[in-house]
Order: structure tokens, then C-alpha cells, then sequence
């Protein structure tokens, strides 16, 4: 077997093990750590997808989370209907509404880009806390219950939510990996990251990939939203809060950007650590996030998925470049 | 109705001076770092907490506090330069940043907010007015705190603008807001002048925190969503305008004061953040543009 192969080997093994542990050692917290570390994980690749690979900035995106948890929630209060539909639904309104601040935000760029997306977060934020009659208000949406057809059982509950939530984390990490490895999207995205102008001169539909890399990842973050939504079963406005936004950054800056598994990696790390740190205070696991972004930015651009084990000359692997367009 | 509209009238015009205190150091620092400082807000937030340290905890008199908070921002916001921004500057050398000082300034505002709430906790602090009494129009009564943000507002504005305008550091700085190639080759330091801008900067929002704290209550993330207002202004004002940052402070806060005839007060946020998203996609360049996106 050649080296490739048995690092791949490894990792793979690395990672089922991983997934399986919460599994074998089935403490509740142990449990409900990694549910979150989860849908945090999908959220944070969905952000990458957009921000890291495609290098359009978004500050607002639990503004797209946020829609996705109050659209499963709504849904399943309101009209009744299982977690299957309440996710498809979250999935399918965020891509949507991704597609409409996508439009407005094709002519920005850079602070603009952040500055226009941080607004849209805010306001998403100010009609969840205002609009009292759909939403619930400040004090946010309850009793709609989980998802559909768990045992219920506390703890047989918990599991199986796990293995669902990850099943539906790691299908929309495989999607977006697939897409921007395995077809021509990816390329175009990191075009268009690199250098927007010459990218449409060289004949790529820079307003198409745009759009399309908007309606994903806000699609994917809406779908992190109804994850959270059915499991932590409330949602309240501040789950929109900027501080989500900048938190989910924080675990891209972490994993490492324009790497999508990076995020999705740095986000199961970043928040299982700060949950563990929650019994010294869960005011410094915050300020162990600003702490995090503060000294990766300045000290390792690459984050996590820049740390390799063992050099072996140029990289030649599709992120490498990615990362140094980041860095 | 009349009395009513310069009642919040003048409520707005006491608003918009501490929006400009805010957005015009806020624009200073993109106009001439290039740099969107996501931290602004905690830096305002340090100067109310100073000004509560020193006024209810030290017992000194309310001038004492206010330049204390003015003076500690400062010397904060000096320090950002050299140990954040410099390492990272120096590492990109002539690569594109891209979002990286987005992050960085994000990462430092999460940093310094979350540390606020661990030394101060979440309680809303209650700061005594800096002067007591008032002026009594006919048809309104306008607190003597009030006067006084304007006036010091005023005069802290017009102290910066004489000094980037007459003082050989201020001119420096104008410089290297034009063209920092062409000022580091006429001998300017580029690494004061930087360290200067984000001081100055932040001692005005320093400033702003102290004043309006008797006003509002201090709390750690008093100053994030007056970050995100400050942004809408310096969008509409063009950014790296200070004329315009300050004429859009005065306007963002008349219409906020204003629309509470019209809309409900708790939509009151959403004035700024719609002008932003407005301004952005019909006239990037704001009211009196300067920048290009």
C-alpha cells in the first residue's frame, strides 16, 4: 500500500472512531456535547463554503441559521408537520433567502460585503424579537418537540438524535467537499476568491457561482438552524445574535479557512473544548474564542488544517492554495 | 406637535454627538488603515466603565472621570497597533488582507467584551449625571447631561479637527490617509502615525462612553450594536469621510429620534441597519463618498 493510502486508512479509522466514542461512552452531557459540536460543525463548513472558498465575506450568517431553527420551529408548532418536513423546509427558505441577499450583494465586496451581511443579520435578529405573534418574541419558541419518531427514553433519545444529527452534519460536509473537489463549481469558487475580475475574463460566470455558492451555504446554515432547533427544542432571538455570527467564525479562523472539512473540524474541536472549560466559567470559554481568532489570525493562518505531520516537500493538494490566498 | 418634533429634535442632536464621536474615529481609522475596527464598540464600553470606576468606586469628580476615561481609552487603543495589527501587517507583506482584519478586529471585540463580563459581570451599572439640573425651554426640559454631551461633543470634534487640519502630527496622518506610499517616502513613519490614528480614534469613543454613560446603563456589550449603527453611518457619510461620518450621525440620529412619532420604538434599530443595506446597494460610495468598494 502506498503512504497515501494508509494515511487515508488512518484518518478514516481516526474519524469513525471519533464518531463512535459518544456512542461507546454514552453519558448524556458527553452526548450533548457532540450533538451541538455538530451542528456547529455544519454550520461553520456551510460558512467556510461561502466566506473561506468563495471569499465572500459573511458577518451575518446566524442570521441564515436563524431563519432554519424558526422555520422548523414554526412549522412544526404551528402546522403540525414531522422534523423530516421542518428541515427540508429550513433548508430550502434559507437557500432561498440566500439567494436574495445574494443578489444586492454581487456589486459589493470585501468590508462592504461583511458590513451589508452584519445588517441583515441584525435585522433578521430585530423581527425575531419583534414580531411577537410569529415568533414568540424575546423570549422565543417552545413545546414543538423533537424530531420525529425518537424513542423516548432520555437517553436512547439522545443517541439516536446523535446518530441522526450526524448522519445529516456529515452528509452536508460530503456534499459540499463533493462539490467543490469533484466538479467544476470548485475551481470557479476559488477563482473567484483569487481574483473576481479575471476570473469572468477567463469565461466563468462569476454571478451564477456567486449566487450559487450564497444559496448553499446559507441552505446548509438554515438546515445547522432546524438541526438546533429540533434538538435543543427553543429557539430564541439570540440565536441570530452577531455573537453567533462572530463565534462561528472564530471556529473557521480555528479549523482553518477555505478548507470546508478545516471549519467543519475546528468548529467539533473548538466547541467541545469550550464546553469542557464551561465548568471553570462560561464567560472565559468566550473569551477563549476571541483569544482563539486573535492569535490564529495573526499566528496560524492555516488554522488546523495547515498543521501537517510530516512535510514532504511542495503540496500539491487542492486546499493548499486555498489556504494561502487566506493566509 | 411642533414642540413635540423639537423636543426629539434636540434629543437626536444630543444622539448625534455621540454618534459622531463614535463614527468619526471609526472612519478615521478606515480612511487611513484601511481597516474596519469591529472593536470600537468595546473600547466606548471601557470609557463608560472608567468613568463608573472612577466617579461611584474612586469617588472623583465627574471632569476627573471623564478624562480619566478619555485618557485610559487612549492608551488602549494605542497598544492595538504595535501587538495586533503590526504582526499581522508584517506577515502578509504585500499579499491581499482580504477579511483578515475583519476577523482579527472580531476576534479582538469578543475578546475584550467577554473580558469586561468576566471582571465587571452582566449587571447594568448605574453612573451618576456628571451635573446636576438642567435647562428648562417652555415646552421641554433638557437634562444638564444632555448640554453637556453636546457641548463636549463639540468641542471634542472640533479639537480633532483642528488638530488633523493645523498639528504637524494631524497633517501626518491626513498624509497617509492620501497616499501612505508617498508620505513614508517624504519621511513620515508610517507605524506612529497608524498607532496615533487608532489611539485618537478610540479615546473619542473612549470619550463618548463616558458621556452617555449617566444616560444608558453601563453593561458589557453596551457598545456592540452602537458599532453596527457607527458602520451604517460611516457607510452613509462614505467611508474615510469625517465631515460626511459626522453629517450622517446627525441625520441617522434625527430620523431615529424622530421615527419614534411614526414606528414603534423597538424598531427603532432596524432606521440604521436598513439606511446601511439602502445606501450600499444604490450609492456605495455614501452621501459624500470618498472610497470606492
Amino acid at each position: 500500500m502506498s503512504g497515501l493510502r494508509v494515511r487515508t486508512l488512518a484518518i478514516a479509522v481516526l474519524a469513525a472512531a471519533g464518531l463512535a466514542a459518544p456512542l461507546v461512552w454514552s453519558h448524556p452531557f458527553v452526548l450533548h456535547v457532540a450533538i451541538q459540536a455538530l451542528i456547529w460543525a455544519l454550520f461553520a463548513a456551510s460558512w467556510d463554503l461561502l466566506s473561506g472558498y468563495t471569499g465572500q465575506v459573511s458577518f451575518g450568517h446566524a442570521g441564515f441559521f436563524s431563519i432554519g431553527a424558526y422555520t422548523a420551529a414554526i412549522l412544526t408548532k404551528v402546522a403540525g408537520l414531522s422534523s423530516w418536513l421542518g428541515m427540508t423546509a429550513a433548508l430550502l427558505l434559507c437557500a432561498l433567502v440566500g439567494l436574495c441577499v445574494g443578489f444586492p450583494a454581487l456589486r459589493l465586496r470585501g468590508h462592504y460585503l461583511a458590513l451589508v451581511t452584519l445588517g441583515f443579520g441584525e435585522i433578521v435578529q430585530l423581527i425575531a424579537t419583534n414580531c411577537e405573534n410569529l415568533t414568540g418574541g424575546p423570549f422565543g419558541m417552545h413545546d414543538y418537540g423533537t424530531f420525529t419518531g425518537l424513542p423516548s427514553d432520555p437517553l436512547a433519545q439522545r443517541q439516536d438524535a446523535y446518530v441522526l444529527v450526524a448522519a445529516i452534519a456529515l452528509a452536508g460536509l460530503a456534499i459540499m467537499l463533493t462539490l467543490t473537489r469533484r466538479t467544476n463549481a470548485g475551481p470557479a469558487f476559488r477563482a473567484i476568491r483569487e481574483d473576481q475580475i479575471l476570473a469572468g475574463s477567463l469565461g466563468i460566470d462569476t454571478t451564477y457561482y456567486k449566487l450559487l455558492a450564497f444559496t448553499l451555504s446559507a441552505g446548509f446554515a438554515g438546515l445547522a438552524g432546524a438541526l438546533y432547533a429540533y434538538y435543543i427544542q427553543l429557539v430564541s432571538p439570540t440565536v441570530g445574535s452577531a455573537a453567533a455570527s462572530a463565534l462561528v467564525i472564530g471556529m473557521a479562523v480555528f479549523g482553518g479557512i477555505g478548507t470546508i472539512w478545516g471549519p467543519f473540524l475546528g468548529a467539533l474541536l473548538l466547541y467541545s473544548i469550550t464546553e469542557g472549560l464551561r465548568f471553570i466559567g462560561v464567560v472565559y470559554n468566550l473569551i477563549a474564542v476571541g483569544a482563539v481568532m486573535v492569535v490564529f489570525v495573526i499566528f496560524v493562518p492555516r488554522g488546523l488544517a495547515g498543521i501537517r505531520l510530516h512535510r514532504r516537500g511542495r503540496q500539491q493538494r487542492a486546499d493548499r492554495p486555498a489556504a494561502d490566498a487566506a493566509s | 406637535m411642533v414642540e413635540e418634533i423639537l423636543e426629539f429634535l434636540i434629543l437626536g442632536l444630543v444622539l448625534g454627538g455621540i454618534y459622531a464621536l463614535f463614527a468619526v474615529g471609526l472612519t478615521l481609522i478606515f480612511g487611513v488603515l484601511d481597516i474596519v475596527n469591529v472593536a470600537h464598540g468595546e473600547f466606548f464600553a471601557i470609557g463608560g466603565y472608567a468613568l463608573y470606576v472612577a466617579m461611584v468606586v474612586l469617588g472623583l469628580s465627574p471632569a476627573v472621570g471623564l478624562v480619566l476615561a478619555t485618557v485610559v481609552v487612549f492608551a488602549l487603543g494605542l497598544v492595538v497597533y504595535p501587538l495586533l495589527i503590526a504582526p499581522l501587517q508584517k506577515r502578509l507583506g504585500r499579499r491581499a488582507p482580504g477579511p483578515l482584519f475583519l476577523v482579527l478586529t472580531l476576534g479582538l471585540s469578543a475578546l475584550m467584551q467577554n473580558s469586561l463580563l468576566a471582571a465587571a459581570g452582566g449587571e447594568y451599572l448605574k453612573v451618576p449625571p456628571a451635573v446636576k439640573g438642567g435647562l428648562d425651554l417652555s415646552f421641554t426640559f433638557v437634562s444638564g447631561q444632555r448640554l453637556l454631551i453636546l457641548i463636549v461633543a463639540s468641542l471634542g470634534l472640533a479639537a480633532l479637527f483642528l488638530f488633523l487640519r493645523f498639528h504637524r502630527q494631524g497633517m501626518a496622518i491626513r498624509a497617509v490617509a492620501q497616499n501612505p506610499a508617498a508620505a513614508q517616502s517624504v519621511g513620515i513613519p508610517l507605524g506612529r502615525i497608524f498607532t496615533l490614528t487608532i489611539g485618537l480614534a478610540c479615546a473619542l469613543a473612549g470619550l463618548a462612553g463616558g458621556l452617555i454613560a449617566p444616560l444608558f446603563s453601563v453593561y458589557p456589550a453596551v457598545g456592540f450594536t452602537l458599532t453596527i449603527k457607527a458602520f451604517a453611518i460611516t457607510i452613509l457619510g462614505g467611508m474615510g469621510n469625517l465631515l460626511g461620518a459626522l453629517v450622517a450621525s446627525l441625520i441617522i440620529a434625527t430620523v431615529e429620534a424622530l421615527s419614534v412619532l411614526v414606528i414603534p420604538s423597538e424598531w427603532q434599530n432596524a432606521i440604521a441597519f436598513g439606511t446601511m443595506i439602502l445606501v450600499l446597494l444604490v450609492r456605495p460610495s455614501g452621501l459624500f463618498g470618498k472610497k470606492q468598494p
